[in-house]
């Protein structure tokens, strides 16, 4: 086995690159960069990724990060990976490469942004921030919407209007499933609304069952310790980790 | 077929994809969307990019944006470009599209924080916003020393250590080109520290040129433009 995957299951590209491998039965040896602790700013990570961010790789000798970076890597190098985790078709590619773009700039950084000034900053150190929150909810707000109106257009059930996830539908659903760890009553605020996106998010956990819903447990457990910490009034200091 | 980029020259990934076209002899028709009018914002271009964002092609009946993928696309679809733009191997296709994916969150916002903070806001009626033009230029100060000490490499004058340029040089080129845009002095302060970055945009224009030059062309005219829009400001507020 020569994939090495670093990653902490808290981080939404983390767990993309996970759960691609697993589903497409990709060996490699999952190592866990504990943000909370720290260990992603360690000289010996730094060697991996001097971005000190996860998710990284390395397959041999050959080191890599960025997440979409690293999927596109994954489905070209690996044999037996279905076509529609990142087509041969120039036109298909193009498109992905566009959502994927898109991403970065919309759905990720409303979302990040969103979580963490309104639930995860106390457990960084870092106070909440209801006014970048509220901004950050309405990128994340107006990206949802774009989904919906643009990048689910077409017969399929998944972006682009295709019928089986790409790396994409991956990706973007990751991000979202960070929406688990805010309040119920936010979350269904700012999801609600978006009946198909819910659908698709549904979709795209079936087509990479059971692995989705078992990469994603973490997201489960650390909520109930927010939510706990949260009841009996402190700062949740210990509790959660990442810089998301 | 017919291809067609909608794009304006102030703005920095449109003016990757032309000079990219034009280095690479690809017959294209340039539509020029002006932001400064709002034409972005047409009924007409969101049919063509409901982003509302330049630049985006359309070739045939095939619409694309993102200019990362507008790249990568062109690389691949049209036989005469040299394939050291778009490498084939996989391994070092990941690097390019890594360095890629890192310039949007990096360089370009760094870059668009300050610059546009700073200055290109007035050709859009809005008022300079110090605090954010601040922000911007520590990450695009970062974002450069992060060039210098990584992504610039032994081997080679290019990105990655290559002998030769992708497409992530001239998207990343022509971000910093966008302080042509602004103040020499702002500049000159922010690019001196970073000598083998400077010497890097000389290797990307001589090695895209003479397009590189003539597209970018329109950065004089501009910078003189807002010049006037930041005295008139200044004189407003006094």
């Amino acid at each position: 086995m020569t994939l090495t995957v670093f990653a902490d299951r808290m981080s939404q590209p983390s767990r993309a690159i996970i759960i691609f491998c697993k589903v497409n039965g990709i060996d490699f040896e999952e190592v866990r960069i504990d943000l909370s602790k720290r260990q992603h700013l360690s000289p010996q990570f730094q060697e991996i990724n001097p971005m000190k961010k996860v998710p990284a790789i390395v397959d041999g000798r050959f080191k890599l990060f960025e997440s979409h970076a690293i999927l596109i890597y994954l489905a070209c190098s690996f044999p037996g990976i279905a076509d529609h985790w990142y087509p041969a078709d120039l036109f298909l590619r193009a498109k992905i490469h566009s959502v994927l773009d898109w991403h970065h700039s919309n759905l990720r950084s409303g979302a990040a942004g969103y979580v963490l000034n309104s639930t995860l900053g106390p457990a960084l150190g870092l106070p909440l921030n209801p006014e970048a929150a509220a901004k950050s909810e309405k990128l994340l707000s107006a990206s949802l919407g774009k989904i919906e109106s643009f990048w689910l257009k077409g017969r399929g059930r998944f972006l682009l209007g295709s019928t089986q996830p790409s790396i994409a539908d991956l990706s973007l659903v990751c991000e979202i499933m960070q929406l688990e760890l805010v309040d119920e009553k936010d979350r269904e605020r700012i999801l609600g609304p978006h009946k198909r996106v819910m659908k698709w998010v549904a979709d795209t956990k079936n087509a990479t069952s059971p692995h989705f819903d078992q990469v994603h447990s973490v997201l489960l457990k650390v909520k109930e310790k927010l939510q706990s910490k949260k009841a009996i009034g402190e700062t949740s200091q210990n509790v959660l980790p990442s810089k998301l | 077929m017919e291809l067609k980029v909608y794009s304006d020259r102030l703005s920095q990934p449109s003016r990757t994809i032309l000079i990219f076209c034009k280095a690479n002899g690809i017959e294209f028709e340039e539509v020029k969307i002006d932001l400064g009018k709002g034409q972005h914002l047409s009924a007409e271009y969101a049919a063509l990019n409901p982003m509302k964002q330049v630049p985006a092609i359309v070739h045939g009946d095939f619409k694309l944006f993102e200019s990362h993928a507008i790249l990568i696309y062109l690389a691949s679809a049209f036989p005469g470009v040299a394939h050291h733009w778009y490498p084939a191997d996989i391994r070092e296709r990941a690097k390019v599209h890594a360095v890629l994916d890192w310039h949007h969150t990096n360089l370009r916002r760094g870059s668009i924080g300050f610059i546009f903070n700073n200055t290109v806001c007035l050709a859009f009626g809005i008022p300079v916003n110090p605090v954010a033009a601040a922000k911007g230029e520590k990450l695009l100060s970062a974002s450069l020393a992060r060039i210098e000490s990584f992504w610039l490499q032994e081997d080679g004058p290019f990105l990655l250590g290559n002998a030769k340029p992708t497409i992530a040089d001239l998207a990343l080129v022509c971000e910093i080109m966008q302080l042509e845009a602004g103040d020499k002095d702002d500049r000159d302060r922010i690019l001196s520290p970073h000598k083998r970055v400077v010497k890097w945009m000389e290797d990307v224009k001589i090695a895209s040129a003479p397009h590189f030059e003539e597209v970018h062309a329109i950065m004089g005219p501009v910078r003189d433009k807002l010049k006037q829009l930041k005295i008139q400001a200044i004189e407003k507020s006094e």
